[in-house]
């Protein structure tokens, strides 16, 4: 599980939420009903005593003593209900007192005695036991004068046992119920953010070449798709400006071609003229030279902009890029002879990939020509093409004059030239490299150099194996 | 011969014309897609230079008619629009050859005459420049009678060069004919087996194969001027 991802840290955020919320819910009800009870508890000991009081006490001079008694045990039955009930004479003397409850939760003996005093009063007393009685006392005046003192009391424990019940099902309740919202919320996350996910997937797939697909839409009328809705809008806005750029750069080619063609033309027919001098002869020549890398230039920037427009994705076949890999370097040997240069190449099983032929080649013969051009005499190139798992891997090691660390991150740029007398010297138009790297990105690989000032360079190419 | 050249860029047009010319061959120019639809009905010519993009009548469409009333004229497409695409549509329309701008006079020509060689079927089997002999049946090459044994780069270098013979071509021109495709990024390949082959046939007695500085190699058995 992700713990970064949006469906987690919501979930936690609800879960957590909830489960403050009805910690929370918990603690009011447990006070609210600890107040409640508690002067339940107090209305009906009051009423009690009043009771008592108001239809025994009130004739006990013709009734008697005992009647009393007996009205008491049947009316509220106080061992029975867990009370305490006395009735005390104004001499101290206990005219009726309740017996020990069945709960044995109180001894009604050990009740202190008090003397009936002029206004209702409550006291809390503390039992052997543990815990307290809570007990009302309210004295009352018989017809005769007689000043009377009822008592009636409850244990507190009474309203605790409720409490506690509350306590122990809001424990259990209240972890079931969160784990039910985190398991829902879950689910229910993760099929609300799934497009999200779909969104992602194929966003993650678009590059330069394929930016024609859009991310799916799911009409729910939510958020999420007015995300896909205006990604997809940013793609087509992308993909115009994208279509743009290489319509201008595959425009302006062209219009350059013709002047050029006129330029070369007229020059070439100059040159073949009687009438020119040996002197004007060689400044003509070395405009027909600059003429055609002019032209050179113009034709790989156009191979670039259709590298990159996506054209190559209609010129693949099947063939074995060890075996091209060696052609090449074999054709290429007699440069590399010619300068004195060891040329070995490491080629083994067949390295099928699928791509075009011709622009792969182009990989190889740039690369090698390269480490020709900038390793000097009685050094050694050694190329290899070889599969490494998923991927057909070419590397061209050179012991040549190598590339300063500065210039690593941009050897790969249109025009970089890491020596700009000496490349143009040996005839670069600075775009072999920019090439090497677009046909690589067009067939779906990689072009990466090591390299050390004066130690030579690796040059590795990875190109993704033909699937079987 | 007769040729058409539609091109509307004069100058360009120009220096076709004068380069044709020059070896005799008859020329005419159309400067829109109209009136090179008319001449090239009118007339019989016997090959066409036809550039793409043209006013009044767009070479495309030009093509497609001039095969309906002509259709073995060769045609040779002249054009700064190189996408394959586009030179799949022209071939299938009846184009027998594609050159892109800028090309080398000297292209143009080589690709001139070898189409003209196809349609009228004459090929050299012998070629010779002063004591330099070629045989295109045998593949054998003789220096003053002695037998020079050449490999398959070099014996194709050779004779590209001497089947244009007093004509300079420059390296892309034989990069493209004489190696396979791919090879643009390393033109100094030629340099390095126009070397070897300058040793194989003794060159250094009676020099045959000049370098022009600029624009490429050359075999001829004039002394340069």
């Amino acid at each position: 599980m992700k713990t970064r991802s949006i469906r987690f840290r919501l979930t936690a955020w609800y879960a957590g939420l909830l489960g403050a919320i009805l910690v929370l819910f918990g603690i009011f009800i447990y006070f609210t009903l600890d107040r409640f009870l508690e002067a339940g508890l107090r209305d009906t000991l009051a009423k009690e005593a009043q009771t008592i009081g108001e239809t025994l006490l009130h004739d006990v001079v013709q009734n008697g003593d005992d009647y009393v008694v007996d009205e008491i045990e049947e009316h509220f039955a106080p061992r029975i209900m867990g009370r305490f009930v006395r009735v005390t004479r104004p001499d101290g003397t206990v005219l009726y007192q309740s017996g020990a409850p069945h709960s044995g939760q109180f001894d009604p003996v050990a009740v202190t005695v008090q003397q009936p005093e002029a206004f209702p009063s409550w006291r809390e007393e503390h039992l052997p036991t543990g815990g307290e009685l809570l007990v009302y006392g309210v004295p009352y005046v018989e017809r005769t004068g007689t000043k009377y003192l009822i008592e009636a009391g409850a244990p507190h424990e009474q309203v605790e046992r409720v409490l506690h019940g509350l306590v122990l099902s809001l424990g259990i309740a209240l972890p079931v119920i969160v784990a039910i919202a985190i398991g829902g919320g879950y689910v229910f996350m993760r099929n609300a953010l799934k497009p999200l996910d779909e969104v992602a997937t194929t966003a993650e797939r678009i590059t330069s070449r394929n930016l024609n697909e859009r991310v799916p839409i799911s009409p729910t009328g939510d958020e999420l798709e007015k995300l896909s809705v205006s990604l997809n809008r940013m793609m087509a806005r992308l993909e115009e400006s994208f279509h743009h750029i290489n319509r201008f750069s595959a425009d302006a080619s062209h219009e350059i071609r013709t002047p050029l063609a006129i330029i070369r033309g007229e020059l070439e027919d100059a040159f073949q003229s009687p009438h020119v001098s040996p002197e004007l002869k060689q400044t003509i020549g070395s405009a027909l030279e600059e003429t055609e890398r002019l032209s050179r230039i113009v034709e790989q920037l156009l191979e670039m902009s259709r590298l990159e427009a996506g054209e190559t994705l209609f010129e693949r076949s099947r063939f074995d890029f060890a075996e091209l890999t060696k052609a090449t370097v074999d054709q290429l040997r007699p440069l590399a002879e010619d300068k004195k240069l060891k040329l070995s190449v490491d080629v083994g099983k067949p390295v099928e990939i699928e791509a075009d032929p011709i622009r792969v080649k182009q990989i190889v013969v740039n690369l090698v020509d390269n480490a020709i051009k900038y390793t000097s005499a009685g050094g050694s190139i050694s190329v290899s093409a070889l599969p490494v798992g998923r991927m057909a891997i070419l590397e061209v090691a050179d012991t040549g004059i190598g590339i300063p660390e500065e210039a690593l991150s941009q050897i790969f740029d249109r025009f970089y030239r890491v020596d700009k007398g000496r490349s143009r010297q040996l005839g670069g138009t600075g775009l072999g490299l920019a090439i090497v790297k677009s046909i690589c990105a067009a067939y779906g690989g990689t072009v990466t150099v090591k390299s050390a000032e004066g130690q030579g360079a690796v040059f590795r190419v990875e190109l993704p194996l033909a699937s079987s | 011969m007769r040729l058409l050249v539609v091109e509307d860029e004069e100058k360009l047009a120009q220096l076709v014309k004068r380069a044709l010319a020059a070896e005799r061959f008859s020329v005419d120019v159309a400067h829109d897609g109209r009136t090179g639809l008319q001449l090239a009905t009118d007339y019989d010519y016997d090959l066409i230079i036809l550039d793409l993009l043209l006013p009044a009548l767009d070479g495309t469409e030009l093509l497609r008619r001039v095969r309906r009333s002509r259709p073995s004229v060769p045609v040779l497409i002249l054009t700064a629009r190189d996408a394959v695409a586009d030179k799949v549509t022209h071939f299938e329309a009846g184009a027998d050859d594609y050159l892109t701008k800028p090309f080398a006079m000297a292209e143009l020509l080589v690709r001139v005459k070898s189409l003209l060689r196809r349609t009228t079927g004459t090929r050299e089997n012998v070629l010779r420049v002063a004591d330099l002999e070629l045989d295109r049946l045998t593949q054998q090459v003789r220096r003053a009678g002695r037998r020079i044994d050449l490999t398959a780069k070099e014996y194709g270098l050779l004779e590209y060069l001497m089947a244009n013979s007093d004509r300079v071509l420059s390296r892309s021109m034989i990069l493209d004919h004489v190696w396979d495709q791919g090879f643009q990024g390393a033109t100094n390949i030629v340099d390095v087996y126009v070397r070897h082959l300058r040793d194989k046939i003794s060159d250094m007695e009676q020099k045959l194969i000049r370098t022009v500085r600029g624009v490429g190699y050359v075999i001829s058995d004039e002394d340069p001027a």
